[in-house]
């Protein structure tokens, strides 16, 4: 049981790894793809039972406030080292990352035809890889891995992708290598600013350079700092997507197939917001107090934007994806408004916009299999023919929309009340900036009820009109069965957050904690009382 | 006025064991020429020789770390330390790839192998005695062998127009060059009175003539900018690329290019040393350093924009190669900018490992564009690359293997040479550097495109004409598994061979004689 608490972290990396070689192997020698699918949804299955290890929070936290850390040198003449741990702002991404794999892997059962080798590969492939991301707490290797997500999804887009997939493919890698590639020379120059400052050498990794600013015994200049803080946030900023950067994501997600689309979603886009978290709070809390503004502003528009260019797509998909930007603008605002609710919402919108969106592109998926559209004027009437289906369909939206009870509600609430609470934006004597943001904000809730029920109604609700759709059959049990695990979590997300946002505290206030910390080494005190309905939440 | 009487001259301090690898390379190369004379109709035997004699001296050049030799021998003439070995091993390594890779080529187009072999060897004891020259005149000599034996392999395909035109383009162009950098030598010669660099090291801080230093360093800019293909003086690299054999090319994208970082990074990092607190050293560094910062970025700039527009996959390749040199340059500058000896030589091992990752890389790409190619190097468009993703999985799944390492992704050999080179020049903490390695990142994202078309056209078209897999000969199997395990191994465990080429024999010598 040692030897597993130790690896634990690094058998999560491996154990897809290994998977690909296996199917890879199995593949050659008996030339034949039909079980692959097998040997895939194993791995991912035994993956995510693996990870719910972590629950077992047995060991004691590292320095650094990090489980089941291992560190051990990797490169010695660079200076890194194969450092990764979770905490509870990273604990439950890589479960929902091994969460979302099955499903991932599930609903591409019948829908990859060609190639289903390559395309199980680079799924495995990608899970270690985002895996990788959330628990690397060595900034070149976290780079590494955020760089390495890039290509097997660049490939899933590329190859089994719609028509435009080429073109989708393509702005997805460039867009998102620009900026991490701008991060990397941050994270160098941190390397070199940390050797000069400490005298220790340099070094990339994440707690120790954390404990020497803390300890005070690294301060970076202000123009400095702004520069590295500006290109850390470049690099998460296109990934989340913040508009303006945003303009990837509609092509992206349109393009790729089904899962593409579902880890995409659920899992990819994490990374630019958990990266945000993790490392410019940390790392740069003075900077990232500076612009908060900057980014507050974007992700308002983001809202605004995403919602009302979500309202006027004809493609199911492609609104699906506008309300991606929308919900992760929500996300940057809870972060950026550095009260705890907030930040917790945040956490927490992460997660549920994983469980809903995902949920949703494999709805539009199931029609898209059955009648090879997703245009949503081709629809309408479902309902009659397919009771089922629209039933989870519907579900699954109320959830995006933030209906209470369900799980979308929670988070945004908590972002919205964070954002009441914050101080973070400017307050004179006739304006509190924050409280414009807030309602702002809550514009975009409304939005998303728009749209989200408009394509709902135009889909599912009045007569059949298209003769095709008269014959369409309702949901197999495969189907059903990978949607009851979502909606499950959809509802108990909604009514018994507890559990998730008891986990994920203790990271949680440690970051605020450091954001919110003067160079003077005071914390400022911005916290209301939490209301008495945010304390039935918690 | 000097009298110049015949006591003066000194018998050379012949130290036959320090130059072992070089002769064991010209060795090689005579015993091909006179194989060949015998029996000229051979293939494969000249081919082992020249393969044997290149593994020999690379054994023989592994040893002599952390060996007991002198830092320098033959009268100062020949140098040995860190720069010299890790160059000789980049040098070893690709003419052995090199050797491997053109066997379908010799095969298919009835090369005079044993000629080419020759060639090839002495080519490499060029480049050897480049990186092992410790004073202009070595350097020029290495520099010379390395050049006319090129230029004739760049001709080697005599019926064919574009590979005369190339190597036309190559000789004239590339006496031109030579003449500027002897130009430039003999002006610093004029300035310091020496050819020798460690005495030109101890005069820079007070020269002769200062200005003659500022010209002669200027000229040598021009004649190793020429070599390396750094712009303005690129032009000629794409034609000559892309009109020589394919496996010449890869040859000359890497060998030569290696070849004349190492003896530019001798001639400016160790020959013209910042001296602190004198005026004109201190001037003639920074010129040198931001004149090479500023051509750094042109190349880098030119390189990749003038790159995404071509239609040849081995022009497409010839750009990429302008590019990496700028990468490279990136490195020789941070090296330029240490502060300590140690960072130094740190700094010139990245550069010496950047071009061994992009020697892996880019040959292991040739590897495979050479045997796509067919005969007279018909089928190099990117349109002769569709589809063939899944019909030669290997051969596709390798090359774009190499591609993201030409590209610098994570987990391969490019990302590693990649944050080496930058780490020094960040570590100089000069704006204009910084500046630089922005522009190297931004680069990098443009040089995103067309490495990446390449995997496009591979795996997301559709083949529509026929495809016949070409039958893969041995020794360019060989030398595609070599480069596939390096350019994973750099990438992965590249510890060792970067503490190897930053880790100092001369030191170590230094020590024992104490």
């Amino acid at each position: 049981m040692d030897f597993i608490n130790e690896n634990l972290i690094t058998i999560l990396i491996l154990l897809p790894v290994v998977g690909a070689v296996l199917t890879l192997g199995y593949q050659m020698i008996s030339k034949q793809e039909d079980q692959l699918k097998w040997v895939t949804l194993g791995f991912t299955v035994l993956n995510f039972l693996v990870s719910l290890l972590l629950f077992s929070k047995s060991e004691i936290a590292g320095p650094g406030g990090f489980f089941f850390e291992k560190n051990v040198p990797w490169i010695k003449a660079i200076g890194t080292n194969y450092h990764v741990g979770v905490d509870g702002l990273s604990f439950w991404l890589v479960i929902l990352t091994t969460f979302m794999m099955p499903i991932a892997v599930i609903s591409a059962w019948h829908a990859v035809e060609k190639k289903r080798t390559a395309f199980f590969v680079f799924l495995l492939l990608l899970e270690s890889a985002m895996i990788g991301v959330f628990v690397s707490l060595d900034l070149l290797v976290f780079y590494l891995f955020f760089e390495a997500s890039l290509v097997p999804m660049f490939f899933l887009i590329g190859i089994w992708g719609g028509d435009n997939r080429i073109y989708a493919a393509v702005k997805f890698f460039i867009f998102t290598a620009f900026g991490s590639l701008l991060m990397l020379v941050a994270i160098i120059a941190l390397f070199y600013i940390y050797a000069d400052q400490t005298g220790l050498g340099g070094s990339f990794d994440f707690v120790s350079i954390l404990a020497a600013m803390k300890a005070g015994n690294l301060v970076l200049p202000p123009q400095t700092g702004s520069l590295l803080f500006m290109a850390f946030a470049l690099a998460f900023a296109i990934k989340v997507p913040l508009f303006p950067f945003h303009t990837w994501l509609p092509d992206a997600h349109t393009e790729a197939p089904t899962a593409g689309s579902v880890i995409l979603a659920a899992i990819l886009l994490k990374m630019g917001t958990y990266g945000l978290m993790r490392f410019n709070f940390s790392l740069f809390p003075d900077q990232s107090r500076e612009w908060a503004w900057l980014f507050i502003t974007l992700a308002i528009i983001g809202i605004i934007y995403g919602a009302l260019v979500a309202m006027v797509q004809p493609d199911m998909k492609r609104l699906v994806a506008y309300s991606s930007v929308a919900h992760m603008g929500f996300v940057i605002l809870g972060m950026f408004s550095f009260t705890e609710l907030g930040m917790q919402g945040a956490l927490y919108t992460m997660l549920s916009h994983g469980v809903t969106t995902g949920a949703l592109f494999l709805l539009v998926g199931f029609i898209y299999e059955r009648r090879h559209t997703r245009e949503i004027t081709q629809f309408g009437g479902l309902s009659n023919v397919m009771p089922v289906y629209a039933t989870v369909f519907v579900i699954t939206t109320m959830a995006s929309i933030g209906l209470p009870f369900l799980n979308g509600f929670v988070g945004e609430f908590l972002i919205m009340i964070g954002m009441f609470q914050s101080h973070v934006l400017g307050v004179t004597a006739s304006v509190n900036w924050n409280y414009i943001a807030a309602m702002l904000s809550g514009m975009g809730v409304i939005f998303a009820a728009v749209y989200l029920l408009w394509m709902v109604q135009r889909v599912f609700f009045g007569k059949v009109t298209n003769e095709k759709n008269k014959t369409l059959a309702d949901l197999s049990w495969r189907e059903i069965g990978l949607m009851i695990p979502l909606i499950f979590l959809m509802v108990y997300m909604g009514v018994f957050p507890k559990p998730f946002l008891e986990r994920s505290d203790d990271a949680i206030k440690a970051i605020q904690e450091r954001v919110m910390h003067q160079a003077g080494g005071t914390i400022e005190k911005t916290e209301l009382k939490p209301p008495a309905i945010a304390d039935e939440h918690r | 006025m000097n009298t110049f009487f015949l006591t003066d001259l000194v018998a050379p301090n012949a130290n036959i064991s320090i130059i072992l690898p070089e002769l064991i390379v010209a060795f090689a190369g005579v015993v091909v020429m006179l194989y060949d004379s015998f029996f000229p109709k051979q293939r494969t035997v000249s081919g082992v020789i020249a393969i044997a004699g290149l593994v020999i001296s690379g054994i023989v050049l592994g040893t002599m770390w952390g060996g007991d030799q002198p830092a320098t021998s033959w009268n100062g003439m020949i140098a040995h330390d860190n720069l010299r070995l890790s160059f000789s091993f980049v040098f070893l390594f690709v003419s052995a790839m090199t050797v491997l890779i053109s066997t379908v080529w010799v095969e298919r187009e009835n090369v005079p192998a044993g000629e080419y072999h020759a060639l090839l060897l002495f080519a490499t004891f060029g480049m050897m005695m480049m990186s092992a020259g410790n004073d202009l005149v070595v350097i020029f000599l290495g520099l010379e062998t390395l050049s006319i034996a090129t230029y004739v392999m760049a001709g080697l395909r005599k019926a064919d127009l574009k590979s005369n035109e190339s190597a036309m383009k190559y000789f004239i162009l590339g006496s031109f060059a030579s003449a500027f950098l002897l130009y430039g030598m003999a002006l610093i010669y004029g300035a310091t009175g020496s050819t020798n660099l460690t005495q030109i090291a101890e005069k820079v801080a007070n020269p002769n003539f200062p200005a003659l230093m500022l010209i002669g360093g200027a000229m040598m800019i021009v004649g190793f900018g020429f070599k390396i293909a750094m712009a303005p003086f690129h032009v000629w690299a794409p034609d000559v690329y892309e009109g020589a054999p394919t496996p010449i090319t890869g040859f000359m994208a890497a060998g030569p290019k290696a070849a004349a970082f190492a003896s530019f990074i001798r001639v400016f990092v160790l020959g013209l040393p910042l001296v602190a607190g004198v005026q004109s050293s201190e001037y003639l560094h920074l010129t040198w350093t931001s004149a090479l910062a500023v051509m750094a970025i042109a190349t880098i700039l030119v390189g990749n924009v003038a790159a995404i527009m071509q239609t040849n996959v081995k022009r497409m390749l010839a750009y990429s190669s302008i590019a990496h040199a700028g990468y490279a340059l990136v490195g020789f500058i941070g090296a330029g900018m240490a502060k300590t000896d140690a960072a130094r030589d740190a700094a010139i091992a990245s550069v010496a490992f950047y071009m061994l990752t992009y020697s892996v890389t880019n040959l292991g790409a040739f590897a495979i564009v050479t045997l796509l190619a067919q005969k007279n190097d018909r089928r190099c468009d990117f349109e002769d690359y569709n589809g063939i993703g899944f019909k030669s999985p290997v051969l596709s799944f390798s090359l774009s293997l190499f591609m993201l390492s030409l590209l610098g992704l994570p987990l391969t050999a490019g990302f590693m040479g990649k944050v080496l080179v930058f780490r020094p020049a960040l570590e100089a903490a000069n704006p204009l550097i910084t500046s630089l390695v922005v522009v190297a990142v931004i680069g990098s994202a443009i040089s995103a495109y067309y490495y990446l078309r390449l995997i496009v056209v591979m795996f997301f078209r559709e083949r529509v004409s026929e495809w016949i897999e070409p039958k893969i000969p041995a020794g360019l199997a060989a030398a595609l598994i070599i480069a596939v395990i390096g350019v994973l191994y750099f990438g992965i465990f590249a510890d060792r061979v970067i503490e190897k080429f930053a880790q100092s024999p001369s030191s170590v010598a230094v020590k024992a004689d104490k």
